[in-house]
């Protein structure tokens, strides 16, 4: 692969940081996108490793994560239509994933109460589970959650909004 | 919608909560708060769930990963740090660690072993830095690469010898590998607080560790050992199902013992390591790390883990017991059981898709699950319980008989029942919060009550981090304020199952009813798990109370951390029942169609004796009740405590026995010497009797308490068949066989589930409420199940 160097000569320490910090998120939130394919999000998020160094460090100063984010999720989408798995999101995988460890104690009871809420987020729609991943998990704002997956910043609202909604109804339901 | 108006239904609202609004938007929404309590009450919901969900997925696992590898152009290699890491509760940081060092040894070896020259890049920064260290790389080559046999490489790594692991081509790998290094123990601790594992496996190998390495060539050979911190006792989980016995020779073996529980094809077998005093890791080909990793190696060691959920459930050991021969134990004792609790949860088991430990399987319980049409009393009879006897073929094993003893209590009807005074003890612990126990604890709470008259009680005492009274005792025609009290509980805090009991009973007793239904109703996952409370308290607090005729029946919900002996145990020494419920379907079985059972009942201290003839039967095994047996003397003894059976309940009890002539069923446990001073062959018999294959002799006291009263039950073999047996009789076989088998799992076990479905089928003609029909299905799962 022919790789520019970055111009700036802090560039190594900067994408390292971008590394240490978001490699495993994106890894995950890359894995959620694919289905739960573990192994294709670590193709699709070195790809975009190298994709962030290849990059002039003035483009993407300041919002390298957001750009991470951008370029991981075009390729997720990508690869999803090339193969031709649209579904967004699997069942099992990720459920086993957050399934509950058994721990005396608070630990568990704790757990358990995680478990129950990622299993209501697994039942929204693929696109509020996003946004609300995004959100959570991920720590973006509304507006950098728009230009990551090109809603407009009213319609990441109102998703977030319903999702809220949603979730909370259920955790009355089920007295979490 | 205008924009000076905000309903609590509004996106902006949401927004607001979050902290994306800014400026005059942010100043709107901030003024309609200041102006409604109920948007600033909504706020804060929204934004407890935001932390809520920020809690949630913060601690959803991350996945393992390598650290990225980017190269510029001058061939300059850029490491970075391994990624940031919260704390995980996906055990990939056992393997984590150990992964690493894998790679590293792996990409020497791959150099000591054929220096491909594609792959010279990445292994020739390791063999350079090491040359460089002056170290020696010692390798001896099997004589053939493709045998298994255990490839010995030993090898000095420095520090700089870490290659990245994307690169690695995992086609050929260690099936194991050991670090004798003692000094860098705690290294290669993996903390669950964050701890860097490429790092320390980094350290791990620095100059100077000698490795061992013992490869097989052999892909799917995969095992992994993952160290658990340096923890040697708890259960480590196995992360590849090519699991083979014969793995194990890979595994070297040094001071340390680690325990690993085996994984899901060799069943529950405990595969004992010895470990050098720190570690051993060994790395499957499809170890998560890996390019070669694959969905099948993750689902397996999913599906490993879900196993080691199943063994944070009590089940107390059953002792099976065998043949007995008449000549020397011509009684046979035992106190009823009208517990169906083992059912639900096989039940429970089979369609997750794992067959039960063996333990769970109490084959009693099975055949009780199921009600039988069997004769009632007849009116004014002076016993409430009437023995239905029937012998037939045992349809295993055609030469010998199987006798079933079928009790049939007395039905009440609601309006002739005496008045219930009930006490609901729920488990509201954080434990009890998922959707299979909490809210179903609920329901079947609901559907009791809908089977309750107008002037029974409930009270409803709670338990968590402190006890409460949830409902003071309430009439039933108050029916709505009962429910309103369920609908508003909530799980909190942690079990402390004693003080519940504590105020249970003391509500129990302050609505007494004289004469009536006094019973408390344990509804739990049996998690106590908070204080000093030991199971011998417990227990002795219950059968206390059982005395002043306060009665416990426990129910059982949940998964995970289900203590069924724990709540068998309670339920005996509390007079009661014990019920597992595990779902709406369960619980209306057992609270609807059996309420009158569940809480009136007709007989106390049940017992049964069997006393065999010797000139008919030569030997006899018990099926089931293995833990309800009793001596020959306890029988006529009423201090003795036994099951109790409630109106209209029917219990069933299943013995084979060999006639005489018949071959000698081989007995496990030895045999007995013949008798030096007594003849047994042929023996003397009452010729009034000696037609009779056995009597059944039945001990129940009145639900009052006092004298029991024995009644006696001799039955005549007419010789039929299996075929000729009633449907009823078929359809108990076949679940006694069915619990046989899942008790049996050893390919020597003389019959197969699609026989056991054929018994099944025979008896299904008759099929109230349709449960029979599931048994069948169940069967044909256990078949896939044994086959997978």
């Amino acid at each position: 692969m022919t790789n520019l160097p970055p111009a700036d000569e802090n560039a190594e320490n900067w994408i390292a940081e971008a590394v240490r910090e978001h490699q495993a998120p994106l890894h995950r939130y890359v894995a959620r996108l694919l289905g739960g394919d573990f192994d294709r999000a670590r193709d699709v998020v070195q790809d975009g490793f190298v994709r962030l160094c290849q990059q002039p460090a003035a483009e993407v100063r300041g919002h390298a994560v957001e750009w991470l984010y951008t370029v991981c999720r075009n390729r997720a989408v990508d690869v999803m239509r090339k193969e031709g798995r649209m579904r967004a999101f699997a069942d099992g995988e990720m459920e086993n994933v957050s399934a509950i460890d058994p721990r005396p104690g608070r630990a568990m009871e704790k757990a358990e109460t995680r478990a129950a809420i990622i299993e209501l987020i697994d039942q929204l729609p693929a696109n509020q589970q996003e946004v609300i991943r995004l959100k959570f998990q991920n720590g973006f704002s509304y507006k950098e959650i728009s230009r990551i997956t090109k809603l407009s910043v009213s319609n990441v609202g109102y998703l977030i909004h319903m999702a809220v909604k949603q979730l909370r109804q259920q955790v009355a339901a089920q007295q979490i | 919608m205008s924009d000076t108006k905000i309903n609590p239904d509004d996106p902006r609202l949401t927004a607001y909560a979050l902290g994306e609004l800014e400026g005059e938007a942010e100043a709107l929404v901030e003024a309609a708060i200041a102006a409604d309590p109920n948007l600033a009450a909504e706020v804060e919901n929204i934004r407890a769930m935001a932390g809520d969900l920020a809690d949630a997925l913060g601690e959803e696992a991350l996945p393992e990963v390598e650290p990225v590898e980017l190269f510029e152009p001058e061939g300059k290699r850029i490491e970075f740090p391994l990624g940031h890491r919260k704390r995980r509760r996906f055990p990939y940081y056992w393997v984590s660690g150990l992964a690493a060092a894998g790679f590293a040894v792996l990409i020497v070896f791959q150099s000591a072993e054929s220096p491909i020259a594609g792959r010279e890049g990445v292994a020739g920064p390791a063999a350079t830095a090491a040359s460089q260290a002056g170290q020696s790389v010692v390798a001896s080559t099997p004589e053939s690469e493709r045998t298994r046999t255990p490839l010995r490489v030993e090898i000095a790594l420095p520090e700089a010898g870490v290659s990245g692991p994307a690169l690695v081509d995992a086609s050929i790998a260690p099936a194991a590998v050991v670090t004798d290094e003692s000094a860098e123990l705690s290294r290669f601790e993996v903390d669950e607080s964050g701890d860097d594992r490429a790092g320390s496996s980094e350290r791990v190998l620095s100059a100077d560790h000698i490795v061992q390495l013992e490869a097989a060539q052999q892909p799917d050979a995969g095992l992994s050992a993952l160290p658990e911190g340096l923890s040697a006792t708890r259960p480590l989980s196995i992360d590849s199902p090519g699991l083979s016995r014969d793995n194990g020779q890979h595994v070297a073996q040094f001071g340390t013992v680690l325990r690993m529980q085996n994984d899901i094809q060799t069943g529950n077998e405990e595969q004992v390591i010895e470990l050098s005093p720190f570690t051993v890791a060994s790395v499957s080909d499809r170890a998560y790390a890996s390019n070669a990793a694959s969905a099948p190696a993750l689902r397996s060691r999913f599906t490993a883990r879900s196993m080691t959920t199943v063994e944070t459930e009590g089940y107390a050991a059953i002792e099976e017991h065998g043949w007995m021969q008449v000549a020397h134990a011509p009684l046979s004792t035992f106190g009823v059981d009208v517990d169906s609790a083992s059912y639900a949860n096989v039940r429970r088991f089979l369609l997750n898709g794992n067959l039960p430990p063996m333990d769970a399987v109490k084959v009693e319980e099975l055949v009780n699950a199921f009600t039988y049409d069997y004769a009632e009393p007849s009116p004014g009879a002076e016993t409430p319980l009437r023995a239905n006897l029937e012998v037939a073929s045992a349809p295993w094993a055609p030469q010998h008989r199987l006798v079933r003893i079928g009790l049939k209590a007395r039905e009440t009807t609601a309006a002739g029942r005496a008045p219930a005074n009930l006490v609901f003890l729920l488990d509201v612990s954080g434990s009890m919060h998922s959707p299979q126990k909490l809210p179903l604890v609920k329901e079947a709470m609901r559907l009791l009550v809908g089977q309750l008259r107008e002037d029974d009680r409930v009270a409803i005492v709670t338990y968590a981090g402190q006890s409460g009274l949830a409902l003071p005792s309430t009439p039933v025609r108050d029916g709505h304020t009962i429910r309103r009290a369920l609908d508003a509980l909530r799980p909190g805090g942690s079990t402390h199952g004693s003080s519940g009991i504590h105020l249970a009973y003391d509500v129990a007793k302050a609505n007494f009813v004289e004469g009536g239904v006094n019973r408390v109703i344990l509804c739990t996952d049996g998690d106590f798990n908070v204080g000093t409370t030991g199971l011998t308290e417990l227990k002795n607090l219950v059968a206390e109370k059982a005395k002043s005729d306060v009665f416990l029946t426990a129910l059982g919900f949940g998964t995970g951390n289900y203590q069924d002996d724990t709540l068998e145990t309670l339920a005996n020494r509390g007079n009661g029942q014990h019920g597992y419920i595990d779902s709406v379907r369960e619980a209306r079985r057992l609270l609807v169609e059996q309420v009158s059972g569940t809480l009136e009942t007709v007989a106390r201290d049940v017992k049964i004796q069997v006393e065999f003839n010797p000139a008919q039967v030569q030997a006899y095994r018990l099926i089931g009740y293995n833990n309800r047996r009793l001596a020959a003397e306890d029988f006529n003894d009423d201090a003795i405590d036994a099951g109790e059976i409630g109106a209209g309940h029917t219990v069933t009890a299943l013995y084979e026995v060999v006639p005489s002539g018949a071959p000698r069923p081989a007995s496990p446990g030895g045999t007995i010497d013949a008798l030096r001073y007594q003849t047994l062959d042929p023996p003397e018999v009452r010729p009034d009797h000696a037609h009779e294959l056995l009597v059944v002799k039945l001990r129940a006291q009145p639900p009052e308490g006092g004298a029991s009263r024995l009644h006696e039950f001799p039955l005549v073999d007419a010789g039929r068949s299996f075929a000729q047996a009633s449907p009823d009789f078929k359809f108990a076989a076949a679940v006694a066989g069915f619990g046989l088998r899942l008790r049996e799992r050893s390919e020597s076990a003389y019959y197969s589930y699609t026989d056991v479905r054929h018994w099944a089928e025979a008896g299904i003609t008759i099929d109230p409420g349709g449960y029979r029909a599931e048994l069948l299905a169940l069967v044909r799962r256990a078949n896939e199940l044994s086959q997978m």
